[in-house]
């Protein structure tokens, strides 16, 4: 669809990598909404300073709720918090926060439709605790669950933003955060929605691209770092990022998947299930035949290891398997252009 | 737990005070709008009324079960009295609420509702069928209680947080009644909100549990040791009492009592899911009776003889 910018509005603008990082803005972002929002009330399962919610304790300490280990128990609570009148945010790591209460968050929150928001945090490999503490296949049960909004953002600022665009959301919703230092990708006024997928950076589209680049939450930086790559190599490509799985803006990845030879989606997550999974059941449900590679979790536990950038690595979840997927699935000849290893200051963030 | 006065790590004002949170301008999601004129109010039914409201539940289930020609009647049978006493003797709707845990017992609230003037008498017929709200294991769309499950142990921790949110929302006055059964209590999770309820004292809750000693593989004592129940709960935080359960007056009372704890209480209600329905066959499984046309003729004509000898 050459030149045609209408579905997903225009590219927004990220800043320059490395990206520099902060600290908690989940947790100062849930505090500063629960400031003119009494009705927000919190839960914690045992892990308050890592989900960054101690802010919200020290602020609001009447209106947060030590649930315990007990996250049955915590999603029972929170629904009957909910269906008086109340919006929990419900917090643990991701793993303990879906798999663990499966069956209750079906038949307390999902099934009545009651707005509990549900706080996954330590998405995917970013965890080298082990397959007990990575939560790999959290986004593929949520996105099962009718009525469920199923978010994955990638920086701070989108983390902020989706805290305030949930907070009156009138269904359940699960929102998957990184743990730890957060990068700050986009500006403050980035256009985050709950409806739209976004195309990233300035690439014009006219012509048509090789490669569009369809990704998620700790998958996006590598997304576009291998962006920069592969157009410095002279192969055209379009970044997409889906902070929200679903319910998924199907004419923006539709559109940003026909104007290309080859779709790759990466995600921090099994690749059964989750993006790569939602992205081919909307191109076929179209009849758009492009050939797809999903970036992921290749339907494995990833075993423990003393850092997450071992597990990236390992798991082919770093740049240069995005950009090898690309160069792979266009036939690109000779051997794919080589992702920078750039030089970090301390508090910097950039992509395995 | 401490035994002072105060509620220490709970971070939650106490039971009475102003509570942080707004409370006009948030709706509540309830599930009916319970209809506030109804003779089960208050605390002046008679155990005789009571005794009467326990066999006009247990007719109103074997007219529910009666078309399928099998169903739930046992847990209607072994939970007829504590429905009466909560929807005859201290139910006020619109403050209080009901959480009936084990979804397959919602008859047995339909039932106490119409009874009651709750809900339309005449919705009880559409019980169990194709496209109706009155499902025989309970759902959300259900016109009560306030709270069902069909995935069993889950009722505890809604009904925990149905007293969390009252007093979060600074409604100290309101109840939470909890149906229960024994069967449950093999679900952590019923534990786990056992734990929390005792830990945050939620006086305004009070279990009612169903000691029926049945579920589906047969008696409960048979394939685990859930006693000594009482000693259970107790050691989690709960006042507890063991009651005959067919005794619908004691049931009130104790009801009553526990309107005034400090703590959380649970009436361990020792129960038959055979009780009050003398054609029954001895070996009829507790947990999906069969009621066959002949049968559900005698059943009726029982409960209906013992209800006319007990109007006169």
């Amino acid at each position: 669809m050459p030149g045609d910018r209408g579905v997903g509005g225009p590219a927004a603008p990220v800043l320059p990598a490395p990206y520099r990082t902060v600290l908690k803005p989940y947790g100062r972002a849930l505090t500063g909404l629960a400031r003119s929002r009494p009705d927000i009330v919190c839960l914690s399962g045992d892990l308050t300073r890592q989900c960054e919610i101690d802010l919200f304790q020290a602020e609001f300490p009447d209106r947060f709720i030590h649930a315990g280990m007990a996250e049955a128990n915590m999603i029972g609570v929170a629904g009957a918090l909910a269906r008086s009148g109340l919006i929990p945010f419900v917090h643990t790591f991701g793993v303990f926060a879906t798999r663990r209460p499966l069956d209750q968050i079906v038949n307390a929150v999902a099934y009545p439709g009651l707005p509990v928001r549900i706080v996954g945090f330590m998405p995917g490999v970013s965890s080298p605790g082990g397959p007990s503490h990575q939560a790999i296949e959290d986004v593929a049960l949520m996105r099962a669950l009718p009525g469920m909004t199923v978010l994955d953002v990638a920086d701070a600022t989108e983390t902020a933003q989706a805290v305030a665009a949930i907070a009156d959301l009138p269904g359940p919703a699960y929102l998957r955060l990184k743990r730890g230092e957060i990068p700050v990708i986009f500006p403050a006024d980035h256009p985050f929605s709950l409806t739209r997928a976004q195309l990233l950076g300035d690439e014009p589209a006219a012509g048509g691209t090789g490669a569009a680049l369809v990704a998620s939450g700790m998958m996006v930086a590598p997304a576009l770092a291998a962006a920069s790559v592969l157009r410095g190599s002279g192969v055209r490509v379009t970044v997409l990022n889906v902070p929200v799985i679903k319910p998924l803006d199907t004419a923006t990845v539709l559109a940003a998947a026909a104007g290309a030879q080859v779709v790759i989606t990466a995600e921090n997550h099994s690749v059964i299930g989750g993006l790569g999974s939602a992205v081919a059941e909307a191109m076929a449900e179209a009849g758009l035949g492009r050939p797809l590679r999903r970036i992921g979790l290749a339907d494995t536990f990833a075993d423990g290891a003393l850092s997450a950038p071992y597990l990236f690595a390992r798991y082919g979840l770093t740049t240069q398997h995005v950009i090898d997927a690309a160069w792979a699935g266009l036939s690109q000849p000779g051997p794919p252009p080589r992702a920078p290893s750039p030089a970090l200051r301390p508090g910097d963030y950039a992509p395995v | 737990m401490s035994s002072h006065g105060v509620r220490p790590g709970t971070g939650l004002p106490p039971a009475g005070s102003a509570s942080y949170i707004a409370t006009d301008d948030q709706p509540e999601r309830r599930r009916t709008a319970l209809n506030t004129e109804t003779s089960g109010q208050g605390s002046e039914a008679s155990a005789a009324q009571l005794r009467r409201l326990a066999d006009r539940i247990r007719l109103r289930a074997v007219q529910m079960v009666a078309p399928q020609g099998l169903g739930y009647l046992g847990q209607a049978l072994s939970a007829a009295e504590q429905y009466a006493a909560v929807y005859g003797a201290a139910l006020r709707p619109g403050t209080d609420r009901v959480v009936c845990s084990p979804g397959h017992y919602v008859l047995a609230a339909y039932a106490a509702a119409a009874e009651t003037g709750l809900i339309d008498q005449a919705l009880l017929a559409s019980y169990g069928q194709d496209g109706s709200s009155l499902a025989a294991i309970g759902t959300e769309h259900g016109p009560v209680p306030d709270y069902t499950c069909g995935s069993l142990g889950q009722g505890l921790s809604a009904a925990a947080g149905f007293a969390l949110a009252d007093r979060l929302r600074g409604r100290p006055g309101g109840r939470t009644f909890a149906f229960l059964s024994d069967g449950e209590l093999q679900e952590g999770q019923v534990w786990e909100a056992a734990m929390f309820a005792g830990h945050y004292r939620l006086s305004r809750l009070t279990v009612l549990l169903d000691a029926n000693n049945s579920q589906v593989d047969g008696p409960v004592d048979g394939i685990t040791t859930i006693e000594p129940i009482a000693a259970k709960w107790q050691a989690f935080g709960w006042d507890a009492a063991d009651l005959d359960g067919h005794d619908a007056a004691g049931i009130a009372a104790a009801l009553a009592a526990a309107a005034g704890a400090a703590r959380p209480a649970v009436l361990i209600c020792r129960t038959s899911t055979r009780h009050g329905l003398d054609c029954l066959p001895p070996d009829a499984d507790g947990h999906f009776i069969k009621l066959p046309p002949g049968l559900a003729d005698a059943a009726v004509a029982e409960l209906t003889a013992r209800l006319d000898r007990h109007a006169r």
